[in-house]
């Protein structure tokens, strides 16, 4: 575990303007009084590992929903490359195959197989009668097969998907999105309910993957230890509020927010509940 | 027992017998009609077994009426299941499709089985028709009804993808919705026979048409051998698609080991 050591920085402020991803002033409403998030402000760089960290309830698969166009906020604007995301917009439309999305449950199908749901992947890149053939392309079954073997299932090709245990199907989750080609990669909490062997090779293989791929990767957790050894940055989100922004630069843990909040008290709330 | 629901079934079984002395459904009648019945049983006791051939032959016939009508119907429900489903369309999509569905069920296949035999004629090709219409009906509801009960998650997620909506379909909702409809198809052919053999009551073939016409002219003991032979198919039919339901379908069920044999 990283040495926790907390310094007042300013040299991220100077921060490149290439920025993936940017959320200002953010509010969103299952109904109009009660407000999942409540003025969110994000802004994330490209190619970075980032984790967004917080208990069940406090917001932050909505934010993950709303980077890919699923959800849009009842006030403020997100930006995703320029564009704003919104399942019914044109433009997102065509850009929605770079986000590879990894919900909770994993939304894989069932009664298909391993190989026929990472294909799902490449869908948008397949004609009709292809894909309703499921007539794919050499190329792309060299991808798929090369994307298999990364993520450990070679051998496991033809199974279906309801056969496999819970780290396997998350492997399959993984190489759906990464057979997308994606440019970001939105996880919601990929690894929480798996042991912590499990959870460590699904992570360093996303971890792999980003670095490789030079993915921006946006990762929910509710583990605070976990995000910091894999991130380069956490937001902290508490009842709908990005509460903390921290960076890691080396064994060192930087704050990003200019107010003086109470971070050592959060950190050692998340050290506690990842201790349970 | 409470008193609330003692009242409740005082007032049912009154009810029942407002409606009785209304449509004349006398118990005594029933009663003193009952040797009537059995002078009907023992005719029927003298089968003349040498119709059994004809008899096999109508009912051979029934069954391709219905098999013809199962698979075209079907054919045509799925599409439109596809169209009617709320969780894959806009309402101007599936509300008209839904009340045109809804319009083809309120017709019971004799109905349908009347306005084909206007239309085409008598026989079995009015029956055919009939049979489409009919299990175009159930199925596209049977089907529509298991797409939007298929889980979210996988629609979501794969939607997120930006896969089109005939991607979606073929990769998503047949895969997850698949296992209902073989089970949904051998049900609906298993009831298509048994309606088939009555069609012939209106003149559109199968093997109604014989027992129509032998109880008609009294031949009780022919018309028995008709009967003798749909039961016994009825009963086989049952007995085969427990057999293919077992093999097939609950293996499919999630979660289930499927034994290597």
């Amino acid at each position: 575990m990283k040495q926790i050591q907390m310094t007042q920085n300013s040299s991220f402020s100077l921060i490149s303007t290439n920025k993936i991803i940017q959320m200002s002033d953010v509010w969103t409403s299952y109904d109009s009084k009660n407000f999942a998030l409540e003025g969110i402000n994000l802004s994330i760089d490209r190619g970075t590992n980032y984790a967004i960290v917080g208990k069940s309830g406090s917001g932050k698969s909505t934010l993950l929903k709303l980077m890919n166009g699923m959800m849009v906020p009842s006030k403020g604007t997100i930006k995703i490359d320029y564009v704003t995301p919104n399942m019914n917009n044109k433009k997102f439309k065509k850009m929605m195959h770079t986000i590879g999305y990894i919900p909770q449950s994993l939304g894989l199908v069932k009664n298909i197989t391993v190989l026929e749901n990472i294909m799902i992947g490449a869908l948008p890149r397949l004609s009709t009668i292809q894909s309703l053939l499921k007539r794919f392309p050499e190329h792309e079954v060299l991808e798929a097969k090369r994307i298999i073997s990364l993520v450990g299932l070679s051998g496991k090709e033809e199974r279906k998907a309801y056969m496999l245990s819970g780290g396997e199907k998350r492997r399959v989750a993984i190489a759906r999105a990464l057979m997308q080609k994606p440019n970001i990669l939105l996880a919601d909490e990929i690894v929480s309910e798996l042991d912590h062997v499990t959870a460590h090779e699904i992570m360093n293989l996303i971890a792999d993957a980003q670095k490789r791929m030079n993915l921006t990767a946006i990762m929910v957790h509710h583990d605070m230890h976990l995000a910091l050894e894999f991130a380069n940055r956490v937001a902290v989100i508490k009842d709908g509020r990005k509460i903390l922004e921290i960076g890691v630069e080396g064994d060192n843990i930087v704050d990003f927010q200019t107010g003086d909040l109470n971070t050592e008290e959060i950190m050692e709330m998340y050290a506690d509940d990842s201790k349970k | 027992m409470t008193p609330k629901n003692n009242i409740i079934i005082g007032i049912i079984v009154a009810l029942v017998i407002v409606a009785s002395y209304n449509v004349d459904a006398n118990p005594i009648e029933f009663a003193e009609g009952l040797p009537n019945l059995a002078i009907v049983v023992e005719e029927m006791l003298s089968v003349e077994p040498k119709y059994v051939p004809t008899a096999l032959w109508a009912m051979f016939e029934t069954i391709q009426m219905a098999f013809i009508g199962t698979v075209v119907g079907t054919a045509i429900a799925l599409p439109l299941s596809m169209f009617a489903a709320r969780n894959l369309n806009s309402k101007y999509v599936y509300a008209p499709v839904r009340a045109l569905l809804a319009a083809i069920r309120t017709l019971p296949s004799i109905l349908w089985a009347i306005l084909f035999v206007i239309m085409v004629g008598l026989g079995t090709f009015a029956g055919v028709l009939a049979i489409v219409m009919y299990t175009i009906g159930f199925v596209a509801k049977l089907q529509y009804e298991a797409i939007e009960a298929i889980d979210s998650d996988p629609v979501d997620a794969v939607s997120s993808i930006g896969v089109s909506k005939l991607q979606l379909i073929r990769y998503v909702v047949i895969p997850e919705s698949a296992s209902h409809l073989l089970s949904q198809i051998l049900y609906m052919f298993d009831y298509n026979v048994r309606q088939t053999s009555i069609l012939g009551l209106v003149g559109a073939g199968g093997i109604g048409f014989y027992i129509i016409n032998y109880i008609k002219f009294f031949e009780y003991g022919k018309a028995a051998v008709f009967m003798l032979v749909v039961l016994a198919t009825v009963l086989i039919i049952d007995w085969v698609s427990v057999k293919i339901r077992d093999k097939y379908i609950v293996k499919s069920q999630h979660g289930m080991e499927v034994r290597a044999k």
